[in-house]
């Protein structure tokens, strides 16, 4: 009987989550689906005019944004995150490892307007002197960028190599490899798939990040001219128009919600399927 | 689990606290939040059982809160649209105020002309050199669209010409005036009442427009070209608490006071556009 009760609860847990993510799913594509009968779905994927007071809205300068930001966070956060991964895993002695997992713990549960805030105040400012430019920037958004997915990627890396079993590594030092070369011709491939993973959940974070992020891109909805002029991405600019934003105006903004709905479907679709790929 | 939701779900609701009759919500203009923000503290230092709520999102924001009924009164530092005259808000002019144009201490143009800012803010000059400055690149600060101040230098400098779409946009003022402040190639506006303002050494110059210098005197007599007026909108006439509270802001001690400190010019004293 209690055992029934407790699978019920259980099951209305679950069930209430789905339901939940499907609500939000078609209230966001229906909310959405104006810009496909009064706008024009190809106008606006390949528009490349945001402009709210010209009632145009062509996202895809902002579609380049977030794709600009996101590859250049991933590119400097990867080797950190993994490299931290890979000492927590295979180097660092317990006692170590008791001062730096915590840390990278930490840095994940500092909320993004913080990072914002220091990306602005200090990123921003030292970028700023060094090139003549207001900072405002791709480059300011993947320093600031690059440090938040770190623990995201690490943490889940780490996991990778862990489940790794020790049979392998000992089994390599026997045929008479070193600990290097143990780390990177033996657990590293071994565990490819797992960081491979984490990768990706790491960029689906960088996509989605929106606080730190508009803080520091200079919020310009135009095709940047270079990694120190302002740029605008799709999270920033809801942000940004949100307060105001009417009619068609609005509905622009939950397409581009929807857009990043789908994106970040494919990334955890692609995810299952590396997963059983694993399997 | 549910059980602690149900019980967070409960404070949440019923943290609301004071009633709508003595609460007042004001929300629009990062431009008017100073005046706003004191006159509320002392409004409520002299009528403790009222609370008045204090947010500033932009013009456009606060219009459309108070024509949504989400806010009592929708600052804006700008006019109504000719979209938003339908909406049957009321307007109470607050103050005057002027938009500075403002640049680094550092950079040695000292005043612009009207036609000089137009091709700045429109990206057709792109270099300090062209208007007697030294030779470096012009960076733009622009403002939101949500912001009455962007709106009002739209009207009055920029025409029918766009802004540069490739300028950075800052959502409030203070980040533009702190962007200014420490990029000596830099240009942006805001409101006169913050170019110096009493809790930062961090130091903007107020350039000339047109040969005039914006200062109390020339907004207050409409010689400074780029003025505007600065309003709360209510959803109809204003009664009750919040009818208190806009007289109260009109009352000399706050018009003198608040409004004057905050580097506005009263309401009373007549000039602005």
């Amino acid at each position: 009987m209690k055992e029934l009760a407790l699978k019920g609860i259980f099951f209305t847990c679950a069930f209430a989550f789905v339901l939940a993510v499907a609500l939000i799913f078609i209230f966001v594509g229906w909310k959405a689906w104006p810009i496909v009968t009064d706008y024009g779905f190809g106008k606006f994927i390949t528009g490349s005019v945001w402009s709210a007071s010209k009632e145009l809205y062509g996202i895809l300068p902002l579609i380049v944004g977030s794709v600009i930001v996101t590859l250049g966070a991933l590119a400097l956060g990867t080797p950190l995150a993994v490299g931290t991964a890979v000492f927590l895993s295979e180097v660092a002695s317990p006692k170590v490892r008791a001062v730096v997992r915590p840390a990278v713990e930490l840095l994940a549960g500092v909320p993004s307007v913080v990072y914002g805030f220091f990306g602005i105040i200090l990123v921003r400012a030292i970028v700023a002197r060094f090139t003549g430019t207001l900072g405002f920037g791709a480059f300011t958004a993947w320093i600031v960028l690059g440090i938040m997915i770190v623990p995201t990627i690490a943490a889940l890396s780490e996991d990778a190599l862990r489940s790794i079993p020790e049979g392998i590594r000992e089994a390599s030092f026997a045929m008479g490899a070193t600990r290097w070369q143990t780390i990177y011709k033996v657990v590293v491939p071994a565990a490819k798939i797992g960081i491979i993973d984490a990768i990706i959940l790491g960029m689906g974070r960088a996509i989605g990040e929106t606080m730190a992020v508009l803080m520091v891109v200079g919020n310009a909805p135009v095709f940047p001219q270079d990694i120190f002029s302002p740029l605008s991405t799709m999270t920033t600019q809801i942000v940004m128009d949100m307060p105001y934003a009417v009619g068609l105006h609005r509905t622009a903004l939950f397409a581009m919600a929807a857009m990043l709905f789908v994106f970040s479907m494919l990334l955890v679709a692609t995810v299952r399927l590396l997963s059983k790929l694993r399997d | 689990m549910s059980l602690i939701l149900i019980a967070l779900l409960g404070i949440a609701g019923c943290s609301g606290g004071k009633d709508a009759s003595t609460k007042v919500i004001v929300s629009g203009s990062t431009t008017i939040l100073p005046i706003a923000e004191q006159a509320a503290e002392a409004f409520v230092d002299e009528n403790p059982d009222t609370q008045v709520l204090v947010s500033g999102l932009g013009s456009s924001a606060g219009i459309e809160a108070v024509s949504a009924g989400t806010a009592n009164v929708g600052t804006s530092s700008r006019d109504l649209k000719p979209e938003e005259e339908e909406l049957g808000l009321v307007d109470t002019p607050i103050a005057y105020d002027g938009i500075a144009v403002i640049v680094s201490p550092a950079n040695p143009v000292d005043g612009l002309t009207s036609e000089q800012l137009q091709d700045i803010f429109s990206g057709k000059i792109t270099n300090w050199s062209d208007v007697g400055g030294a030779d470096r690149d012009i960076q733009l600060v622009n403002r939101d669209e949500a912001s009455g101040t962007r709106e009002a230098f739209k009207k009055i400098v920029m025409g029918d010409v766009s802004f540069d779409p490739a300028a950075a946009v800052l959502p409030g003022t203070g980040q533009v005036r702190d962007v200014v402040a420490r990029a000596p190639g830099a240009i942006g506006y805001i409101s006169a009442g913050f170019v110096t303002p009493r809790f930062t050494n961090v130091k903007v110059k107020a350039i000339d427009v047109d040969g005039v210098a914006p200062t109390e005197k020339n907004i207050g007599t409409s010689a400074y070209p780029v003025g505007r007026t600065l309003h709360f909108f209510t959803k109809g006439t204003p009664e009750g608490v919040t009818k208190d509270f806009i007289d109260f802001v009109l009352s000399d001690d706050v018009q003198k006071g608040v409004v004057v400190d905050a580097g506005f010019i009263p309401i009373a004293e007549g000039g602005g556009k």
